[in-house]
């Protein structure tokens, strides 16, 4: 997986332009006209500060307002600039302090830099010195933020890269898993298949218990085709790593899908409508996945409405994402098996009716397309299952698909259809 | 009507498949030869007479693609049906980029390996009839020159 770190270039170049107006500096000395005449000369420069007259008032003004930089004068009645730099330290840790001591009291400043602050100044101060101090502290703030939205960063890809090795990992395991079970499956087929031929012959004809023979053999037969189901599915599940992209118009697409399921609607009585919206962005996307979740959905509401029942595929275009809706007027689905719904294995068919692939593949289908699948439902008024669809997502195996986008899909399909 | 038999070449690794599938198609009237491997399908060809050749992707050794080259290059006429049961129609459409004729998903429904089977015997056939027209029409044109 590419790790796409230039990203984090922008945060690092911010803080290097980090303008005086930005810098939310509090100036606190208990001798006023001093604190004013620093705050005018600031001002001057385009920093205007906030002001305090004693270690108690800087702490009420920050309680407020947080600031980046605090200059502190260490001799003030009352709670000095040592006390305050601690009570600063621990409330607002993000907060830098500049101390300013006497000539006589280094000391104190040294103690301060112990204590946490930035660093000191000594009376009398310099302004253009005053003013690279507190740039300075401004930036290590500034510096540190960076460091942390970029430790933020990394650990969110860190954790997109555990789901997409697991996710891997479990696609390797279904390919294994599938291919080591359809080889010997195929053996089994054509075993009972020429069975089957055998039984047929004229010099058979009389045989005793025939029937139960070719009983037997039918068992056999359907039960090859619920195997060969499940691992066609899982197969399924692990090809759409191998995405094709192309542009895909969803109307259409939504059309041939309902195409493809309408004559088991049809038998059930159910109708199925397609609202199109006025106007749906082109999407670039992976049709054949698509369609493959368009269809489960489909044929999973066809599942579950009763004859009469209507289905409603919605198409919408939000900003730059789209929508696609699948309504039913079906039994809607209680609110225990909501949450297991996407599950792999979980199924409320009758065993060897439904896979409980279908949503599992789907809602994986869906991510790996950059979206999301999302399921409302009422008991006893229906489901609705929402997909939304980013117009374009970016990948690293992003190829056109018109060489053979259209390659046999709907026999693919009509063979992989998911129930 | 006598059916005639399609000579069908069935290539897998899988001994035991090659063998019960041989017997399915044995007995709905085909004559089949057995080969588990991609370099002992070559060699078959080169001895006997083959109308399709029904040929697993997946093999150790010369894998199913590697083996379908060799075969249009120095077989052209012969058609070839891919079996994959790695469900990866990816490679499918790649054999069929390549010159096979069609694929089919192992396991495989008879009734659509039949169908495919006949198709591409007839396809075969009708390639032949047309290289056996041109020839005697080139004949003709020779004999027509003296």
């Amino acid at each position: 997986m590419d790790v796409e770190i230039h990203n984090l270039k922008p945060l690092a170049v911010a803080s290097e332009k980090n303008n005086m107006k930005d810098i939310r500096l509090l100036l606190v000395d208990d001798e006023a006209d001093f604190r004013q005449a620093i705050a005018r000369r600031l001002a001057k420069r385009g920093l205007v500060p906030e002001q305090a007259q004693s270690g108690q008032e800087c702490l009420t003004v920050l309680a407020k307002k947080s600031m980046d930089v605090v200059v502190l004068d260490v001799k003030m009645p009352g709670m000095d600039g040592i006390e305050t730099l601690g009570h600063i330290k621990n409330k607002h840790p993000k907060t830098e302090v500049i101390l300013l001591t006497g000539q006589a009291t280094t000391q104190d400043g040294v103690e301060g830099i112990k204590a946490g602050a930035f660093d000191y100044l000594t009376k009398p101060i310099e302004l253009d010195h005053l003013l690279s101090k507190i740039k300075q502290a401004h930036e290590k703030i500034m510096h540190g933020e960076a460091q942390q939205r970029e430790a933020e960063f990394r650990a969110k890809i860190e954790q997109q890269m555990i789901a997409t090795e697991r996710l891997a990992s479990l696609g390797t395991l279904a390919v294994g898993v599938a291919h080591e079970i359809n080889n010997p499956l195929a053996i089994i087929n054509e075993s009972a298949g020429w069975m089957k031929l055998l039984l047929k012959r004229e010099e058979l004809a009389g045989m005793p218990r025939k029937a139960d023979f070719e009983k037997a053999i039918h068992k056999i037969e359907t039960s090859i085709e619920r195997a060969k189901k499940i691992t066609h599915q899982l197969l399924g599940f692990v090809q759409k790593q191998n995405s094709v992209y192309s542009q895909v118009n969803l109307a259409e697409l939504a059309d041939e899908a309902i195409q493809l399921v309408s004559r088991e609607a049809i038998n059930r009585e159910i109708k199925i409508a397609l609202q199109p919206a006025q106007t749906l962005p082109y999407i670039r996307s992976d049709p054949y996945r698509l369609r493959q979740v368009l269809i489960n959905l489909l044929t999973n509401a066809i599942h579950a409405t009763g004859s009469g029942g209507q289905i409603t595929v919605t198409l919408e275009g939000l900003g730059k994402d789209v929508m696609m809706k699948v309504s039913d007027t079906g039994q809607g689905i209680p609110k225990e098996n909501l949450e297991k719904i996407f599950e792999p294995f979980f199924s409320t068919k009758d065993p060897g009716q439904g896979t409980g692939l279908g949503l599992f593949v789907s809602k994986g289908i869906i991510e790996k397309l950059g979206g999301t699948i999302t399921v409302e439902s009422k008991l006893g008024q229906g489901s609705v299952f929402c997909t939304r669809l980013p117009q374009y997502q970016a990948t690293d195996r992003d190829q056109t698909a018109e060489a053979h986008g259209r390659f046999d899909v709907l026999e693919k399909i009509k063979g992989e259809i998911v129930s | 009507m006598i059916k005639i038999p399609t000579r069908i070449l069935i290539v897998d690794d899988e001994k035991d498949f090659v063998e019960m599938l041989s017997l399915r198609l044995a007995e709905v009237g085909e004559k089949t030869t057995p080969a588990y491997s991609g370099k002992e399908c070559l060699k078959v060809l080169a001895q006997q007479e083959i109308d399709v050749v029904i040929l697993d992707i997946k093999m150790p050794g010369m894998d199913g693609i590697e083996t379908l080259k060799e075969i249009k290059k120095n077989f052209p006429l012969v058609e070839v049906i891919m079996l994959t049961g790695h469900g990866t129609t990816q490679t499918a459409v790649e054999g069929m980029k390549l010159g096979a004729f069609d694929y089919l998903l192992k396991p495989a429904e008879f009734s659509d390996l039949s169908a495919k089977l006949e198709a591409a015997r007839k396809r075969k056939d009708e390639h032949q009839e047309r290289i056996r027209k041109a020839e005697v029409k080139l004949l003709l044109r020779r004999s027509g020159d003296i």
